[in-house]
């Protein structure tokens, strides 16, 4: 795999089963480029350490008073800077190429995963952590999956050159075989502590990133009401507390660097002592002795990689571990569903609650508690996020169908929809039933304002479609990204529509005229809207109140607003003795009635008698 | 052709304007000159050291030399013992002062780059309010977490390196000029190359890598949203969409490292070649020399073993000299912050009193487009005047000019007498509170939470707080009652009670005005109704200016002004408003049945 043809057109199913397997499972699968880096890798490194042999033959011809082997060791020398040269450059390109294709293979993975989970994904452990592998891990696994065919190459490299030297000139080679090994593993001992005290400093570092960017977030509020001396303190203390663990971390790393250069230092002055001897026993010639120093003082490069891998290894395991728990996360219920690709389109029932949201109609939820409007609401889709009895769409159970078939169905718009970064034209463009168009969506949704805002706000465009929203809609009131987010999922136009409060944020005046335009752009389709809003409620065909997980009564929204003192007290707010007075003065019949008639309808749709239903919304409608 | 072009689309490109300044060069200049004047000891103590540590590097070479000088004119004495104890105490030396090196320089980059974020926190913490309202925080939050993690790795890295570099390779070539001072043009001859080769490359680099690491970043940033957005994305079945957004981000991305990669497939034989060059030029100039009898064996040893020394502090000065043009733009983005105006309100303006009174206010955001056309409006103390109307009409507007952080482009808005636009911001919060929806909780315990309203509260006054607006119940129950970590990463508190917070902030901040700006809007409605009965509490005896989303809102209000298309189209109680038969009694109809 080359960079210029990425993105990978299908990254592969990863062995997720450990962090191990994970990383022995990317590198397996880049073979050919490992090997390509090895082979680079050899011939850099092995042209490198031969640089001294040159050296001290050229010393040697000077002191023979050789001109033309000083020439020849010259040529040599040109020929050994050629392979450095191209083997450290193709050396690069093919260990960067190894690190981008890990890396991006990684991503498409977590991206598919992402995907994949959906829904799943809202318990924050589970989402913070593939974003965290994503910012962080990916890139430690490249690195070490990257490192290893450039760690063999040095490694191998170590071990020639030794024999090399050792061939070469016995008597000092000897001393330097002997001593390369312990170089190699000299520092090993330190890097634990030396990676640990780097985790603790980033760490720390991220602590402060953390409060810099929470104070900033909560600027607006700690402007208008005080405390920034508080919050900069906390920060001060904070930063300080980096400095001193990065501190901390570079005295180990310094310690590192010192016996770096001290333990081939000594094997120097032993190779020089020993050298010298030897050369004026005559066993050895001048230009061997520089040879073998200047050797000994290139080898340190090759070294180097020894560490660099213990390094990368103890970074990358438990990122490793980290992405391989990600990656074999799963869904509690499963996508594919055990019925055939379908979408119905009919009643849409909820055995749990009993509630009824007829097709082709609008239908107002009120449910006293939020969190269980919430629930009810997403079960409405089916497929939720814990088991239970599944809501029946036209008798066919939600959960039995495939999960896209089901989302197809009926669209469950949350309380907080999220609005996706890009232009608008991107925004809105969903998969959808095609007969709504963007235009129609924004108008019934009552957009203008945030059309005009986007417009303004943007840099290089006056069409509005073009204009960027930025994550979550940040830039964007509260009230405007409701907007965008209903007009979004009109455009959409399922068979069935379920909104959770779309309008909490809208102030009296548009809301009143989004429940117009939202009632028109649905005629004729299924709509069900939980909210407590009496302008929404208002227009609604009929009213279902939701009481402790249980309809306990449906008419229009007038009629339970004179007959049901609950509804009132969720609808309007009044407060307790008010009720008390109005209870006092009603007497609750027609909430029987109502949850009578429900109970009905309930048996219409079992046997899916159709005129009998007709029948029943009359006498509804009329009562 | 050979070689890469840069590819066209750029993710480092800005795609909404700056809403902060970006420092100019000067700016710049004067900061970073100051940083150094600031640590001028420690940048002293660090050059010493690494003096120190590269001279005692320096004398293996030069002793070799000598030893081989004297080993081919087969001296009697070679003195052995004397020059293997010579090397040993350098060696001794340059191990010592190379961990100094090490140290000193991260203390010093530390010291700096501690110095460089806290300046900026404190620069930005002291922005006026109107600015923030105006730019949002966007801006400043990508700056904090962003450009401070670019300017962490030049200031903890590249700074104390090239350092360090510039003076090893300075010291080399001294120590070679002055040893064998024959050998020096040998190594010059490699320059040219050197100079060619780096120039094209550092014309390229800096921007190439920038969009390579914002390419990058937009990769981790496209899977974070695909995370945030679970539900809605699985609610539209956008899930196929998401994964063809990663894979193009990943294509943008690599592209842009394919784009460096040939940078430095350019670069690197460049380097390569420079150091062979340099050898062997040493080598063959010095072969030559010797068997000319101008210099000695000895001298070509160490002027050889010298060159090859060179590769390391060239290296890193390459290696580090990127990284610190791709910080210059960042820290840049960090010092424009000091090039906005502070809040230059006059300390001493007082109010007498404390009603508020606009007198024919223009104000807009832009040149010649104004929001607010002629508002004129008389709020008494204690008065509950609620301001309704579309959205877009400009009541937020006119909240956030009530509450000081505007000043109005024509007119005046006084509180007792003292006009507001005048007044330093932490003068006005004294007296007046802008409540907005943005009901953020710090990450910190509890009490930091209540403690940023009142820093000299006792816990006890904390609590009488929390109480006041209902919050003590589930407060209490907490296991660390106020040392109870809250905020992200913390516990996770529910909109109410983060609403609660917000308020309890009110109680122990005690202004005597109130501008609630869509306070309970994000809040589910039916969680909303236990909150209000808290703030009715907190409400008591102030004067408030609410912008009403909900209708009840305005019913509860004496006084009622419904703005519309940035004029006060109607005012009054609401039984005059019904009355009246205008926009609001139509309104009140509909919503109440």
């Amino acid at each position: 795999m080359q960079i210029q043809d990425l993105p990978y057109p299908d990254p592969g199913v990863p062995d997720a089963r450990s962090g191990p397997r994970f990383l022995w499972w990317l590198g397996r699968n880049q073979l050919g480029g490992q090997f390509k880096s090895l082979a680079w890798g050899l011939l850099h490194f092995v042209s490198v350490c031969a640089l001294p042999f040159w050296v001290g033959l050229a010393v040697q011809a000077v002191v023979d008073r050789s001109g033309s082997r000083l020439a020849l060791t010259g040529g040599l020398m040109a020929l050994c800077g050629a392979g450095i040269a191209v083997g450290d450059t193709f050396l690069h390109r093919a260990a960067v190429t190894n690190w981008i294709t890990a890396a991006a293979r990684v991503q498409q993975l977590l991206a598919r995963q992402a995907a994949h989970l959906g829904s799943a994904l809202t318990r924050r452990v589970a989402a913070g952590e593939v974003v965290a592998v994503s910012t962080g891990d990916v890139e430690k696994i490249g690195w070490f999956v990257e490192a290893l065919s450039r760690f063999l190459a040095a490694a191998l490299t170590v071990v020639v050159v030794c024999v090399g030297l050792f061939v070469y000139q016995p008597a000092l080679g000897v001393v330097v075989a002997v001593g390369m090994p312990v170089l190699a593993v000299s520092v090993l001992p330190l890097l634990p502590r030396a990676t640990r005290r780097a985790d603790i400093q980033r760490e720390k570092a991220g602590r402060a990133t953390e409060l810099a960017s929470d104070t900033v977030a909560g600027l607006r509020v700690l402007r208008g009401i005080g405390g920034e001396e508080l919050f900069l303190d906390r920060y001060r203390r904070a930063s300080q507390e980096v400095r001193h663990a990065a501190v901390r971390s570079a005295r180990m790393w310094s310690l590192i660097s010192a016996i770096q250069v001290l333990l081939p230092g000594l094997l120097l002055i032993v190779v020089v002592w020993h050298g010298v001897h030897l050369a004026r026993e005559g066993r050895i010639t001048v230009g061997e002795l520089v040879t073998v120093y200047s050797a000994v003082m290139v080898m340190s490069y090759p070294l180097r990689h020894f560490e660099e891998i213990a390094m990368a290894y103890s970074f990358s395991r438990p990122s490793a571990r980290r992405a391989a728990r990600v990656l074999s996360l799963e869904r509690v219920t499963d996508t594919v569903g055990s019925r055939a690709a379908e979408v119905p389109a009919g009643d849409l029932y909820d055995p749990a609650t009993g509630l009824l949201v007829p097709s082709g109609r609008f239908t107002a939820v009120v449910c006293g508690d939020p969190d269980a409007a919430g629930r009810l609401a997403e079960r409405l889709g089916g497929h939720p996020a814990e088991a239970g009895t599944s809501v029946l769409l036209d008798g066919v159970a939600l959960d039995e169908l495939p999960l896209a078939s089901a989302r197809t169905a009926v669209l469950v718009q949350d309380k907080d929809p999220v609005l996706l970064s890009g232009s608008l034209r991107e925004l809105l463009d969903v998969p959808s039933s095609g007969a709504v168009g963007a235009e129609q969506a924004l108008a019934a949704a009552q957009c203008g304002d945030v059309l005009v805002a986007l417009a303004q706000g943007s840099l290089d465009t006056d069409d509005p479609m073009d204009a960027r929203i930025t994550e979550r809609g940040r830039s964007l009131s509260g009230g405007q990204r409701q907007r965008l987010a209903l007009a979004r999922s009109l455009i959409t136009d399922p068979e069935v529509l379920v909104l959770d409060e779309p309008t909490s944020a809208v102030d009296s005046h548009t809301e009143a005229r989004i429940a117009d335009g939202v009632r028109k752009l649905r005629a004729g389709r299924t709509t069900a809207v939980f909210t407590s809003s009496p302008l929404l409620l208002d227009h609604a065909d009929r009213v279902v109140l939701v009481h402790e997980d249980e309809v306990v009564a449906v008419g229009t929204h007038r009629d339970l607003l004179r007959s049901e003192p609950r509804y009132r007290a969720v609808v309007t707010r009044e407060t307790e003795e008010e009720t008390a007075l109005h209870n006092a003065a009603d007497s609750g019949t027609a909430p029987q009635n109502a949850v009578a008639d429900e109970a009905a309808l309930r048996s219409t749709l079992d046997d899916h008698d159709v005129a009998l239903r007709g029948a029943l919304e009359e006498i509804e409608e009329t009562a | 052709m050979i070689g890469v072009a840069p590819p066209a689309y750029d993710p480092a490109a800005p795609t909404t304007a700056n809403t902060l300044p970006v420092g100019a060069p000067a700016t710049v200049r004067a900061y970073v000159s100051e940083l150094f004047r600031r640590h001028r000891r420690a940048f002293l103590l660090l050059v010493t050291v690494n003096t120190v540590a590269v001279v005692a590097s320096m004398v293996g070479p030069y002793l070799l030399g000598d030893l081989v000088e004297r080993v081919s004119d087969g001296a009697r004495e070679l003195h052995l013992g004397l020059t293997i104890g010579l090397f040993g105490i350098a060696l001794a030396v340059q191990a010592v002062f190379i961990r100094q090196v090490r140290l000193r320089g991260a203390m010093l980059g530390e010291r700096m780059l501690a110095d460089l974020r806290e300046d900026f926190l404190v620069r930005s913490v002291g922005l006026p309010p109107g600015v923030l309202e105006r730019a949002g925080t966007g801006d400043l939050l990508s700056r904090i977490t962003t450009d401070i993690d670019r300017l962490a790795n030049a200031m903890r890295e590249a700074v104390p390196q090239l350092a360090i570099g510039v003076v090893w390779a300075l010291l080399l070539l001294g120590g070679l000029v002055v040893t064998v001072p024959a050998l020096a043009p040998a190594v010059l001859i490699a320059v040219p190359l050197l100079v060619v080769g780096c120039r094209w490359y550092y014309k390229r680099a800096p921007a190439g890598y920038r969009s390579e690491a914002a390419g990058y970043a937009a990769v981790a940033a496209a899977l974070a949203e695909t995370v945030d957005a679970g539900r809605t994305i699985e609610a539209h079945r956008l899930g196929d969409r998401r994964i063809a957004l990663s894979e193009r981000r990943v294509k943008e991305w690599t592209a842009w490292e394919n784009y460096t990669l040939w940078l430095r497939s350019v670069l690197f034989p460049v380097i390569n070649i420079t150091h062979v060059t340099v050898l062997c030029s040493v080598l063959m100039l010095g072969g030559v020399f010797v068997l000319h009898g101008w210099i000695g064996v000895g001298e070509l040893t160490t002027g050889a073993l010298l060159a090859q020394m060179l590769v390391d502090p060239v290296n890193l000065i390459l290696r580090w000299y990127d990284e610190l043009q791709v910080a210059q733009v960042s820290l840049a983005r960090l010092v424009g912050v000091r090039d906005i105006e502070p809040d230059a309100g006059d300390a001493g303006l007082s109010p007498e009193g404390r009603d508020v009174h606009a007198d024919r206010v223009h104000f807009g955001y832009r040149e010649g487009v104004d929001v607010l056309r002629k508002v004129s409006l008389e709020v008494a103390p204690g008065t509950r005047l609620a301001l309704v109307g579309p959205s877009g009409a400009g009541k937020s507007t006119l909240g956030r000019l009530l509450a000081g952080i505007y000043a109005p482009r024509d007119g005046r808005i006084t509180l007792g007498g003292a006009e507001l636009s005048r007044m330093t911001a932490e003068h006005v919060r004294s007296h007046v509170a802008l409540v907005n929806q943005e009901h953020h909780v710090f990450v910190g315990s509890l009490r930091d939470n209540l403690l940023l309203a009142r820093t000299d509260a006792a816990d006890a006054e904390l609590w009488a707080a929390l109480g006041a607006v209902d919050a003590d119940g589930w407060a209490r129950a907490l296991d660390e009652g106020l040392d109870t970590e809250v905020g992200s990463g913390g516990l996770a508190l529910t909109p109410a009670q983060a609403q609660q917070i917000a308020l309890a902030r009110l109680v122990l901040a005690d202004p005597h005005t109130l501008v609630l700006d869509e306070a309970t809007s994000l809040l589910d409605p039916r969680a909303a109704r236990h909150l209000e009965r808290s703030l009715a509490r907190v409400l008591d005896g102030r004067t408030v200016v609410a912008i009403a989303h909900r209708l009840h809102t305005a019913h509860d209000a004496d006084v009622i002004a419904v703005v519309e298309n940035g004029r006060i189209s109607e005012l009054g109680s609401h039984d005059q408003l019904v009355a009246a038969e205008g926009a609001y009694a139509a309104l009140w109809r509909s919503w109440h049945g």
